[in-house]
Formats: structure tokens, C-alpha cells, sequence
């Protein structure tokens, strides 16, 4: 009897604790459950869109700034910053003004973007990896960089683009452009205002740009990768290349100054017929100038002046008859004594002046 | 290259290990993945952590077990053969003349130890009189026209990016003012009143500068400097970029300065030297730019 009772309450006491153990297991469940699902709403899914929008000045300065990804810079026609991105974690918009009054839209926008790997190991300011779409108005100035991705930028007043490896294409900027890439090309058109565009490894390929301003200047320069320009109407322009072929073609600006340096590889400029301009050139006595133009020679400007007293130039170097029927190929002089050779001629009334200084190409001035 | 890349590609893109081609190939995939990025970011980072956390162990020179254990076994043997060589000379000899045999009776190993230590020691002594000769010489005035290039290499502190560009009328500096030790790689060689003869430092090539080359020596040297002395390592991507670039550069100075070089007369052919050495400053501006940079810029 004794011994039956004790088994029945060792077998009630074994279904407590079957009991207590179930529902100890669906306790952990639901609470794993609710842990993930809290997870999941703080950190999207990959593919779900983050969008942000901000109310800022028609010419607000917005910078943002990814170690790798794609960005896309957008004008429009609305007060308003609008960044949106699939890969992206979390957008914040800091606010830098020097004056942050409140009633003001701001004036200056930092755009904050954290990737998903941010929330368990957060990461520096401009260290996200995410790809970037961003709505400006039209009048703002955007400061983008990024390290591994291209940059396209479209319909605003001021563009700072930077990247170490990707392309840049900007386009309908208004007022002032400046980009810069190690590796990566950089394509300009149809914008105005001030332009400088710099890259090492990449071409650089520019279409129809004018100036916003008398003094807008217009500089590129590349170390390897070849220079286009085409319709580019800004009073100056410099062009330097390494080694790389520099090529304009378009119409001249009148009294526009054309400057075009490199040290090998060819330098071509396509001019209408009546191009009315100066020429100063210095190419080295290996190499030729070549023009479908009637140029007239004039004497050789004054050599700089030298630290070392210098020899005195050969007679036949005065001047050189002209005009001369295209195409011609400038002649050496018959004794060279500077490895150097200047060519001072004039096409026209010489409106605008172009300044050649070609190390190791041949310098072709054509018609188009 | 349209397909992700595997973790050993960028691991062997990570140590130098693609042929040119294959480092272009992934570069360039990498500019345009994102996900591959991602994962060789994360690559770069673990390589940085492990390669940071042995630091220390890589820096000591800790020998290994292996080499322990050969050490222990070589000092065994060596401690048997001399206990048998002594054994069997006291059976042979006894008194005076045992006593001189076996101090005289030394074992091939320890011949070997003695000759090692002489060769060291002279070795040594060579070196410091040759180290004792050069230090004691005082460095005089620089004379731009005198001074020699060469390749020797100089430790550099400056760690602030040369934002100027060297222009020819800071070559008028006083001389004295110029720090001629701030060349690593393009070391400025003094010339002493009192020249040494040449057999005393035959690693000096003997190439003169033309004047105002020197600024743009020291100015690239600072640059130089500053972008090895980023701890950071340079990313592939950027390395292969800037190698590449660097040789066009150098390939153009190294064209334009022998033409300035036998044409003397011609202030156009050193012109053009300069704007060689000036695309040389631009570019390693914008390589340290790249290395230091990763802000805002505001």
C-alpha cells in the first residue's frame, strides 16, 4: 500500500516536471522568437529601401561620403534632400550650420550613412559600404566621395565629386565642378561655371562647358590617361597630361588663352576653318608641328631669362617666311642648338592665343 | 569578371599573389561589387587584427621549438664527445700531460663555435672603424651645382604633406636651412670642402643637379615620407594605380632631365624637367590625400 502510494507520487511529480520543462521550452521559443523579430525590425532585411527627406535651403551644401558603393545626385525642383538606399542600414542627416536656428531649413547637411554591419560593429564617419541615391535642389552644392564606386551627378549649381577608383559623370552642373579619381575616368557635358578635373590613371572626356562667370577657368590634368575636350568655351583652359594625348576640338574663345602641356603623346586641336589665334609653341626638335591652317610665322619670342649666361641664338631662327598653304609642317632650322624649338605664328587676327609645350608628341592643328 | 570572387582570390590579391592581369581584373570588379568589396573589406580588416595582435611575436626573434630542441641535442652531444674524448685521454695519459691534452682536445663543433665568433668579432671591428670614419666626418655647406644624388636611404619624421608646390625660387634658400636629410630615397649627398676620395663612397652615384632640381628632390622625398609613414597599408587597388603612374612620371623625368642635362643652354629643356618633377609632387599629393583622407573635408 505504502509502496503503491509513493509511486503515485513519483509518477505526479515526474509530470510536473514534464510539464514545467514544456513550458519552459515554449517560453524560450516565443522570447527567441520575439529577440529575432525585434532584430529584424532595427536591421532591414537586404533589398528594403531606406528613405530619408529633410527640409533644407534652395542652396544648402550637402556632403555625403561611403567607403565603397554607388552614388547618385540628383537636382530638383523642391526645397528638400531626399536619400534613399537598399544597402544602407540607417541615413541621418547632421545638421552644420554655424547658426542652427530653427526656423531656418539648413544650410549645410551632413548625410550620415551606416551599413548593415553598422549596428553590431559600428563604423567611422564615410566608412559605410552602400550605394546611395540623393534628390538635392537645384541650387545646392554636393560634396560626394566615395572610394570604390562611380559618382554620377546631374542638374545641380556645384559638384566636389571624389573617388579613388570609380568613374565620375557629371552633368548640367551650373556653376562650379571640381572631381577627382586615382584610377578612375571622369565625363563632364553640358554644364558651366568653374571646372577642375584631375585623375591619374583615367581619361577625362568633357562636352559642351561654358562659362557662368568672365573668370570661370578651366583646368584638367591627367598623369597617364588621355584629355577630350570638345566645345569647352571658357575664357582659360589648361589641359596637362603626362603621358597621354590631349585633343580639342570646338571654336575658340575670343581672346580665350589655351594652355596644353604633356610630356609624350600628341596634342590635337580641331578649330573651324576661321579660327582666328596665336600660336606659341615649344616641342622638342624630335618631333613636328603639323597645321591645316595658313599660319604666319613670327619672330621668335625672347627666350626667359637664364641663370647662366646663354648662347646667342643662330641667325637663321629670326623670322620665318609666311603665310604658308596647308597643310605645312613646320621645318626645323637648319642649326639646332636647343633641344627645344620655339614656334611663334599667327592664324588671323590672332583673337585667341593657344600655348603648346609638347615634350615628346607632335602637335596637329586641324580643321573641322 | 562577373562572378563573385572566392575568398582565396582576394586573399591572394590581399599578399601580392595575382599576375598583373588578374590584380587589374579584380580591381576593377571590385569598383563595381559591392559585395565583394564588402567581403574584402572584412578580409583586410581580419588581416589587420591578426597581423596587429602578432605584431609583437613577429618582432622577437623567439626561436622555435624545433630549433630549441636541436640546440639542446647538439649541446648533448657535444658534452658526450668531450666527456668520451676526456675518458679516453685519461686512460691514455695521466698527471701534466694528461691535463694539457685535454685542455688542448677540443671538438669539431667547438672548432666551428671559435672560428664563427673570430670571423664575428672581425667582422664587427671592420664595421666599426668603417662606421667611426664616416661619423666623424662633419657635413659642410651644400653647394646645389656639387651636390651628388643617390639612392641611399635617410629616415624621415615629417609627417605633413607638402601642399605647396616647390617652385624655382626656393631653391635660393639659404643652404644651410635646407634639410639635406630629408631624403629618403633621393638622398642629397653633401659635398665637403675637402672632398674624400671617390673609393671611400663608390654607393654615391655621381650625378650633378641642375639648378632648382634640388626643391623638387627634397619636396618629393617629404611626400615620399609621409606616404610610407601612414601605418595604414595602401590598398591594392590604389597601389597598382599609383605604381603604374609613378612609372609614367619617373620614365618622364627621367627623359626630360637628360635632356636638360646635355642641352644646358636651353631654359626651355629644363622646363620641362620641372613640370616632369611637378607632376610628380601632384601625384604624390594626391596619393597621400588619398591615405590620409576618408572625411568630409570640412
Amino acid at each position: 500500500m505504502s509502496a503503491e502510494v509513493a509511486d503515485t507520487e513519483r509518477a505526479g511529480s515526474k509530470l510536473r516536471k514534464k510539464w514545467f520543462a514544456v513550458w519552459a521550452v515554449i517560453g524560450l521559443l516565443v522570447s527567441l522568437a520575439g529577440a529575432t523579430a525585434a532584430n529584424e525590425l532595427s536591421n532591414p532585411q537586404p533589398g528594403e529601401k531606406i528613405d530619408r527627406s529633410m527640409t533644407v535651403d534652395p542652396q544648402a551644401i550637402v556632403t555625403l561620403c561611403v567607403a565603397s558603393g554607388t552614388l547618385k545626385v540628383r537636382g530638383w525642383d523642391k526645397d528638400e534632400i531626399h536619400v534613399r538606399s537598399l544597402d544602407a542600414a540607417q541615413i541621418e542627416f547632421k545638421r552644420i550650420d554655424k547658426t542652427r536656428d530653427p526656423a531656418k531649413p539648413a544650410g549645410r547637411v551632413d548625410v550620415m550613412v551606416l551599413d548593415r554591419s553598422g549596428a553590431a560593429n559600428p563604423r567611422l564617419d564615410c566608412q559605410a559600404l552602400a550605394s546611395v541615391e540623393m534628390d538635392v535642389p537645384a541650387g545646392a552644392t554636393v560634396q560626394v566621395q566615395t572610394r570604390d564606386g562611380d559618382i554620377t551627378i546631374a542638374g545641380v549649381a556645384g559638384a566636389y565629386a571624389g573617388s579613388q577608383n570609380g568613374d565620375i559623370m557629371i552633368e548640367r552642373a551650373t556653376k562650379l565642378v571640381e572631381a577627382g579619381s586615382v584610377g578612375g575616368s571622369i565625363y563632364l557635358k553640358d554644364s558651366s561655371g568653374r571646372v577642375n578635373l584631375s585623375s591619374a590613371g583615367g581619361v577625362v572626356e568633357v562636352i559642351n562647358v561654358r562659362p557662368s562667370d568672365d573668370e570661370d577657368t578651366f583646368e584638367v590634368g591627367t598623369v597617364s590617361g588621355d584629355i577630350q575636350l570638345s566645345r569647352v568655351s571658357n575664357p582659360k583652359v589648361t589641359a596637362k597630361t603626362v603621358n597621354g594625348t590631349v585633343t580639342m576640338t570646338g571654336p575658340l574663345a575670343k581672346a580665350g588663352y589655351y594652355s596644353f602641356t604633356n610630356m609624350a603623346g600628341d596634342v590635337v586641336l580641331g578649330m573651324p576653318h576661321d579660327a582666328s589665334f596665336r600660336l606659341n609653341a615649344k616641342v622638342s626638335e624630335k618631333h613636328d608641328i603639323v597645321s591645316d591652317f595658313a599660319l604666319k610665322y613670327l619672330s621668335e619670342p625672347p627666350p626667359p631669362p637664364a641663370a647662366k649666361p646663354r648662347t646667342p641664338a643662330p641667325a637663321a631662327k629670326g623670322k620665318v617666311s609666311g603665310p604658308v598653304v596647308a597643310p605645312i609642317m613646320v621645318e626645323r632650322p637648319a642649326v639646332a642648338t636647343q633641344y627645344v624649338r620655339r614656334v611663334s605664328a599667327i592664324c588671323g587676327t590672332g583673337d585667341a592665343t593657344i600655348s603648346i609645350a609638347s615634350f615628346g608628341g607632335t602637335v596637329r592643328l586641324k580643321k573641322i | 569578371m562577373t562572378r563573385c570572387l572566392d575568398e582565396g582570390k582576394l586573399q591572394c590579391y590581399f599578399d601580392g599573389e595575382l599576375s598583373i592581369e588578374m590584380m587589374e581584373s579584380v580591381t576593377s570588379h571590385l569598383a563595381s561589387c559591392v559585395t565583394c568589396a564588402a567581403a574584402a573589406r572584412e578580409l583586410e580588416e581580419e588581416s589587420a587584427f591578426v597581423m596587429s595582435a602578432l605584431a609583437a611575436e613577429f618582432e622577437a626573434n623567439v626561436p622555435t621549438e624545433r630549433l630549441r630542441e636541436r640546440i639542446n641535442e647538439a649541446v648533448a652531444g657535444d658534452r658526450l664527445a668531450t666527456a668520451q674524448l676526456t675518458q679516453k685521454a685519461t686512460q691514455k695519459a695521466s698527471g701534466l700531460a694528461g691535463f694539457f691534452s685535454g685542455l688542448l682536445n677540443v671538438g669539431t663543433q667547438r672548432t666551428l663555435g671559435y672560428a664563427s665568433l673570430a670571423v664575428v668579432l672581425a667582422f664587427a671591428a671592420i664595421v666599426g672603424v668603417v662606421k667611426m670614419r664616416t661619423t666623424t666626418t662633419p657635413p659642410q655647406v651644400v653647394d646645389e651645382k656639387t651636390a651628388q644624388v643617390g639612392n641611399i636611404q635617410q629616415p624621415n619624421n615629417s609627417n605633413a604633406v607638402a601642399q605647396a608646390s616647390p617652385d624655382r625660387a626656393s631653391a635660393e634658400i639659404p643652404e644651410d636651412k635646407l634639410p639635406a636629410r630629408n631624403a629618403p630615397k633621393y638622398f642629397v649627398a653633401v659635398s665637403y670642402k675637402k672632398p674624400a676620395p671617390a673609393s671611400t663612397s663608390p654607393q654615391v652615384a655621381q650625378v650633378k643637379l641642375i639648378p632648382g632640381e634640388r626643391s623638387y628632390l627634397q619636396a618629393i622625398a617629404r611626400l615620399d615620407s609621409t606616404i610610407k609613414s601612414n601605418k595604414k597599408s595602401m590598398r591594392p587597388a590604389l597601389q597598382v594605380e599609383f605604381e603604374r603612374n609613378l612609372a609614367v612620371v619617373d620614365r618622364a623625368i627621367a627623359a626630360t632631365r637628360s635632356a636638360a642635362k646635355s642641352n644646358p643652354n636651353d631654359p626651355d629643356a629644363a622646363d620641362f624637367m620641372f613640370a616632369a618633377y611637378q607632376s610628380k609632387v601632384d601625384l604624390l599629393n594626391t596619393i597621400a590625400d588619398a591615405r590620409v583622407g576618408g572625411g568630409r573635408g570640412h
